[in-house]
């Protein structure tokens, strides 16, 4: 009796669990509204100078007692090289921090100094406010950061690891309900995960942009031309595309996949010829340019979301 | 009485069968089998990427159509391929890649049915080093009900730490298992190991 009764409610939770994802997911199919745009290239909210030179003024870093296993110079060095070089940002191998990658490749064009200022007081004090953010990374967190290993370069990229850990941490989206605690290996799985809505709220949290977003995480965006949308958006702002990489990069020889997006890229060029579109973009650590049809290329994009320059910026 | 005899020597059958091909056979044997084959790829893949970093992975089960990445400093240039298209070599000229010697590669990896071959950069005490890793879908990892169908094996340019049961271990926490895409590598020899993966990559 005790055993069915059980049953029915863990039936009943996953049937409300279900029904909740689905809601999420129709309620993050948010659609494009009409707004005052910049060329997305003049304006930014801060210089890579301003921020080259912020840091260049610390002469030395203390070792933090809230971050056990990152070495002070080490991760010094690295927010100097990612403020230098953005493009080098690297977010890990077999991790499911893609998200997170292409939020802060828009973050070091977009305000240098405002990344630069944040990760150093994250450092020093154990937690950082950012706008409406409160960034107060867990104990198990702050135990990880410096210790994250065959990634790739992000092993020895210990400012990198803090802060994609402390995003993964802070933000949470319906893919991340049934683990919300960090534990070791996490980096690797849903803890991590990014869903739709979550990107774009983090988007809107933590860049001076106006966010409009198109698809979701189920039902592909409806634009008409999918190129000719993309392109349009690509000459007024930064366009960030929400992929079913699964198909892009194959993993395994399974003929029938399950068509979700799983992968964040940020698009930096597109154009097409004879129906053959050769996109280049951004993802972990270098730009990729490939060559798709315009029906593959449709069948990858779930999301698309374009961030241009608000008014305020313009100053 | 005879149909019950059959049945069960009908049973056993198929049980030996699933069991014949279970991971746990194939990866104790497959490397030494073909050990010349595969220790030659490697090094021929590790002199090529010298030459001009890339990586191949065939994204079919008929091992017909691959996928070619070609790094250079600035972009990764991803191409699909038909084995049989000449693209394929024009496309390695055009990027100043040893044709005849990449697609000899191509060529040995579809005879052996290898899946991916691919450089992988770690770092120990902050030092760069660097791995060679190739999967490979034996025919007998095909096995019914098998979903974890791909062999893939590591080549560490050093000898390597393992437990008492030949798992590989991390060299900074010795304690703790070293896991490469989430999988944990179980030694061969001391520099070569090997897991068996649902993905080939």
């Amino acid at each position: 009796m005790k055993k069915r009764r059980t049953l029915w409610i863990k039936s009943g939770v996953m049937a409300i669990t279900f029904i909740w994802i689905f809601l999420v997911c129709l309620i993050s199919q948010t659609h494009a509204k009409p707004n005052y745009v910049q060329p997305f290239n003049t304006i930014v909210t801060s210089t890579q100078q301003q921020a080259i030179e912020y840091l260049e003024n610390i002469k030395t870093l203390r070792s933090s007692t809230f971050w056990p296993n990152i070495k002070p110079a080490l991760f010094l060095e690295n927010i100097k090289s990612t403020v230098r070089e953005p493009m080098n940002i690297y977010p890990g191998s077999g991790t499911n921090f893609c998200g997170y990658g292409a939020l802060t490749y828009l973050m070091l064009q977009d305000d240098p100094l405002g990344y630069a200022k944040l990760l150093i007081q994250l450092y020093k004090e154990g937690k950082a406010s950012f706008g409406t953010v409160n960034f107060n990374p867990s104990d198990a967190v702050r135990k990880e950061a410096g210790l994250l290993k065959f990634k790739g370069i992000l092993d020895i990229h210990p400012a990198e690891q803090m802060w994609y850990l402390s995003l993964a941490g802070h933000f949470k989206g319906y893919l991340n309900f049934f683990n919300r605690r960090f534990d070791s290996g996490d980096e690797n799985n849903f803890w991590a995960s990014v869903n739709y809505a979550k990107f774009n709220r983090m988007v809107k949290k933590l860049l001076n942009y106006n966010v409009n977003a198109k698809g979701g995480d189920i039902f592909r965006p409806r634009t008409g031309d999918l190129y000719q949308y993309i392109s349009n958006k690509m000459e007024t702002g930064r366009v960030v595309l929400f992929i079913n990489n699964r198909i892009v990069h194959r993993k395994d020889h399974v003929t029938i996949k399950l068509g979700v997006p799983t992968h964040f890229i940020v698009a930096d060029k597109i154009t097409k010829e004879n129906g053959v579109i050769t996109l280049l973009y951004w993802d972990y650590g270098h730009r990729t340019q490939m060559e798709l049809s315009t029906a593959f290329f449709k069948r990858i994009v779930f999301g698309i979301t374009d961030c241009t320059k608000t008014d305020k910026d313009v100053e | 009485m005879l149909n019950r005899y059959s049945l069960a020597l009908l049973l056993l059958g198929t049980i030996s069968f699933i069991v014949s091909c279970s991971p746990k056979n194939i990866s104790t044997s497959y490397y030494y089998q073909n050990e010349k084959v595969l220790d030659k790829m490697e090094e021929t893949y590790k002199k090529l990427y010298q030459e001009k970093p890339f990586t191949v992975a065939f994204t079919d089960r008929k091992f017909d159509n691959l996928s070619l990445e070609i790094i250079t400093d600035s972009i990764s240039y991803i191409y699909q391929f038909n084995i049989h298209e000449t693209g394929l070599a024009d496309t390695l000229t055009a990027f100043k890649l040893n044709a005849s010697k990449v697609v000899a590669l191509i060529q040995q990896m579809r005879t052996i049915r290898c899946t991916w071959i691919n450089k992988f950069d770690y770092y120990l005490y902050d030092k760069k080093n660097t791995l060679i890793m190739m999967s490979i879908k034996p025919v007998t990892l095909s096995a019914p009900f098998s979903y974890k169908r791909f062999y893939t094996l590591t080549y560490f340019p050093k000898p390597q730490y393992f437990d008492s049961s030949g798992q590989l271990l991390d060299k900074r926490r010795a304690e703790s298992l070293r896991k490469i895409n989430g999988e944990v590598f179980k030694r061969i020899n001391s520099k070569v190991c090997y897991t068996i993966s649902g993905n080939f990559r």
